[in-house]
């Protein structure tokens, strides 16, 4: 198989990744690790943004913008570092939002059904760039005439304005105060639109949190917060058009270009924006599976269907509905949408009589894996067995991990709790799921709707007569091979001293879990 | 967690938020013996027409109402544009009118970029007309021409005066 660019860069950037993020979750824990959440991260500093621009705005004059910002840099105690925090949450928004871009494209959460999601993605983040930008311009300083200056020169190659904006730059004539009710009219707008497209962005996900927790949340602004006050963004000389400022201390996260374009013409800069626009934007076609390797979505067998509405309930991209049948039932029937699916397969494993989830990949498919595999190994009772996501498994390449063999899901919100109970009524001592941090899940709810299932009673859940001392639940990234061997030991180490359950005993599986006459293969998937 | 582990976080924690601070103003100098001439306005371009005189059997096929007599097509002309700067040619360009059909003003924007000091600057403006063309529109060449001091990080501008008839250097808009 040939391995195109594309996939070897990311390859690449998910064995980067995988390194930092089993580096920030010893730093931080897995449930504060900034990486996973630098989404939710970037809507954290927007509503800084929003709080300390509410304030700002009283003490802003359109009249006289640097007059009115050197007293604001003069508040000692409010606005010098209100507004320090107010520019440092907007970088910091622009590094979460480049970690999140990088995050999703590396780990193939780009095409499909979460096209959508990255164009939208990438329009958020260009919008959030230009509010920025006039963000810097409304301060009018040598860094915001920079802006103003080179950005005017690149739009003049467009002959959509009466007359070049530039000269509103060039010290000819004054600056109209027109131009700063436009700019800040713009700033102001342009987060109104920035919440209308961050509703796109999420408009496919079920159940959107788009909070950091809690303590990373008031982590951040506390962090930023104290830097605002020892360290206080500096107000640079006021902008003159017929003076080259000596010194401008450019803010890289969002001046970045700055350089670079000033020393091309603006043809140029405009050819290497579109080219890499483009290229960002036909991710969701670079990154798609062959036609051979792509997963196929999810779909319901209306024969095994109850009605209950489970898959509905927890399927994260509300890929499912429950739709009238057309047979003689007093129920509904569930129906996957195919261009919503992303054939996570967590329906799969949310139904009890295993009849809805990606062809192949259903319940009534994983028992006949979970056969293959106990066949294979031969579990015995001093031992245990590893139930591993493919994301997690797929980075350790092997087939056993600290001795103990390893039965791969795509998920680990697709394993069906029947698998779990085979294994342990097989001879496993001990069953120990590993999968990814909860807020790492490629398909976002697979670990929370798989605990809940094993531990809390949500269909299809796990039989009480499961004996839960034989059963882990880890979550480990790719990298954390050191903290899920120890893991490993200890669980086996417990389940070796474990006496002999007595309610796993007589208890056969072939009755319990029967499988049906139909088989899977002869119904009428979309 | 370790203890160690928790310190650890904290320092990273330190140094993210110090780069972050640290790369949110980056300085950037220019040399101190920078200085700009710049080139600036905005300038009404000579119209030539040329006219011709309709015969009576062209003037028999249009109706009463819009007969004229003499029917003009015409053209707004470009400009060269020259900067020489010592005695050096800086630079030379010739300057079409704006808009997709050349009917808009011509707007000259250049900057040179220059190390300050004195210099003598001229700058030439003219009209690229058709050869012997005389146009009574307004001048068909403005020029500019005389010592150019120039401090440090200073911009000389050159613009047009409020008449729009001559060239001059502004020292500070306001």
């Amino acid at each position: 198989m040939t391995v195109t660019p594309v996939r070897a860069s990311q390859r690449g950037g998910r064995a980067l990744l995988a390194r930092f993020d089993a580096l920030f979750n010893r730093l931080y824990t897995w449930r504060f690790n900034p990486l996973y959440h630098s989404g939710a991260l970037v809507v954290g500093c927007f509503a800084v943004l929003v709080a300390t621009g509410l304030y700002l705005i009283f003490f802003y004059r359109i009249g006289a913008p640097y007059d009115s910002m050197e007293r604001i840099a003069g508040q000692a105690y409010t606005g010098r570092w209100i507004r320090t925090l107010h520019r440092y949450a907007s970088d910091l928004a622009v590094v979460a939002a480049v970690v999140h871009a990088f995050r999703m494209g590396i780990q193939n959460r780009t095409w499909g059904p979460r096209a959508l999601a990255w164009i939208s993605g990438l329009v958020l983040f260009g919008v959030f760039l230009v509010c920025g930008w006039t963000g810097y311009v409304m301060v009018w300083d040598a860094h915001g005439q920079l802006i103003a200056s080179e950005g005017a020169r690149l739009l003049d190659v467009f002959p959509i304005f009466s007359e070049p904006m530039a000269r509103t730059f060039v010290g000819e004539r004054d600056m109209p105060s027109a131009f700063f009710f436009l700019n800040l009219f713009a700033h102001i707008a342009i987060p109104v639109g920035i919440l209308l497209i961050l509703w796109i962005h999420v408009s496919r996900l079920a159940r959107t949190n788009v909070w950091p927790p809690r303590p990373l949340l008031w982590g951040m602004i506390g962090t930023l917060t104290l830097l605002s006050v020892l360290w206080p963004a500096t107000l640079g000389p006021e902008a003159d058009p017929l003076r080259i400022p000596s010194e401008v201390a450019i803010d890289l996260f969002y001046g970045f270009w700055l350089p670079w374009s000033r020393s091309v013409s603006p043809g140029v800069a405009w050819i290497t924006i579109l080219a890499v626009g483009a290229a960002l934007l036909a991710v969701p076609w670079l990154t798609r599976p062959s036609a051979a390797s792509e997963t196929v979505p999810s779909f319901v067998d209306p024969r095994f269907c109850t009605g209950c509405e489970q898959c509905y309930h927890d399927c994260p991209y509300e890929a499912i509905s429950m739709v009238p049948r057309d047979d003689d039932r007093p129920y509904a029937v569930g129906l996957v949408d195919p261009s919503k699916c992303v054939s996570c397969g967590i329906c799969a494993g949310s139904c009890a009589p295993m009849g809805v989830g990606p062809r192949g990949r259903t319940g009534r498919d994983q028992l006949p894996e979970v056969q293959a595999f106990i066949t294979e190994h031969e579990p015995t009772r001093d031992d245990v067995v590893l139930v591993a996501c493919a994301r997690t498994a797929a980075g350790w390449g092997l087939d056993r991990f600290a001795e103990a063999p390893i039965l791969t899901v795509t998920c680990a919100g697709s394993l069906h709790s029947s698998v779990v109970e085979y294994l342990v009524r097989a001879g496993a001592g001990g069953v120990m799921v590993v999968a990814c941090p909860p807020r790492d899940c490629w398909n976002r709810e697979g670990v929370t709707w798989l605990e809940a299932r094993l531990y809390e009673g949500r269909e299809a859940e796990l039989k009480d007569r499961v004996d839960r001392t034989r059963l882990r639940v880890v979550y480990a990234a790719e990298r954390e091979h050191a903290r899920l061997t120890a893991a490993v030991e200890t669980f086996r180490s417990q389940v070796r001293a474990l006496d002999r359950v007595l309610a796993e005993r007589g208890i056969r599986i072939d009755t319990t879990c029967e499988l049906p006459a139909v088989s899977v293969a002869e119904t009428d998937g979309p | 967690m370790s203890a160690g582990e928790k310190v650890l976080g904290i320092v990273a924690t330190v140094v993210a938020a110090l780069a972050i601070a640290a790369a949110s103003q980056w300085s950037v100098r220019a040399g101190s013996d920078q200085a700009l001439v710049r080139l600036s306005w905005r300038a009404e371009p000579i119209r030539v027409e040329e006219c011709r005189t309709l015969t009576d059997e062209e003037l028999a096929e249009i109706p009463a109402h819009m007969r004229r007599s003499e029917e003009c097509t015409g053209l707004y002309v470009d400009y060269e544009l020259r900067l020489v700067i010592d005695g050096r040619e800086a630079y030379v360009d010739t300057i079409a009118p704006a808009g997709m059909r050349r009917d808009r003003p011509i707007y000259v924007i250049h900057d040179e970029p220059i190390l300050a000091g004195d210099h003598e600057v001229t700058v030439r403006f003219s009209a690229l007309l058709p050869e012997g063309y005389e146009s009574d529109d307004g001048p068909a060449e403005l020029e500019w021409s005389g010592p150019f001091p120039l401090a440090p990080y200073e911009v000389g501008l050159i613009t047009l005066d409020a008449d729009g008839a001559s060239l001059e250097r502004r020292v500070r808009a306001r």
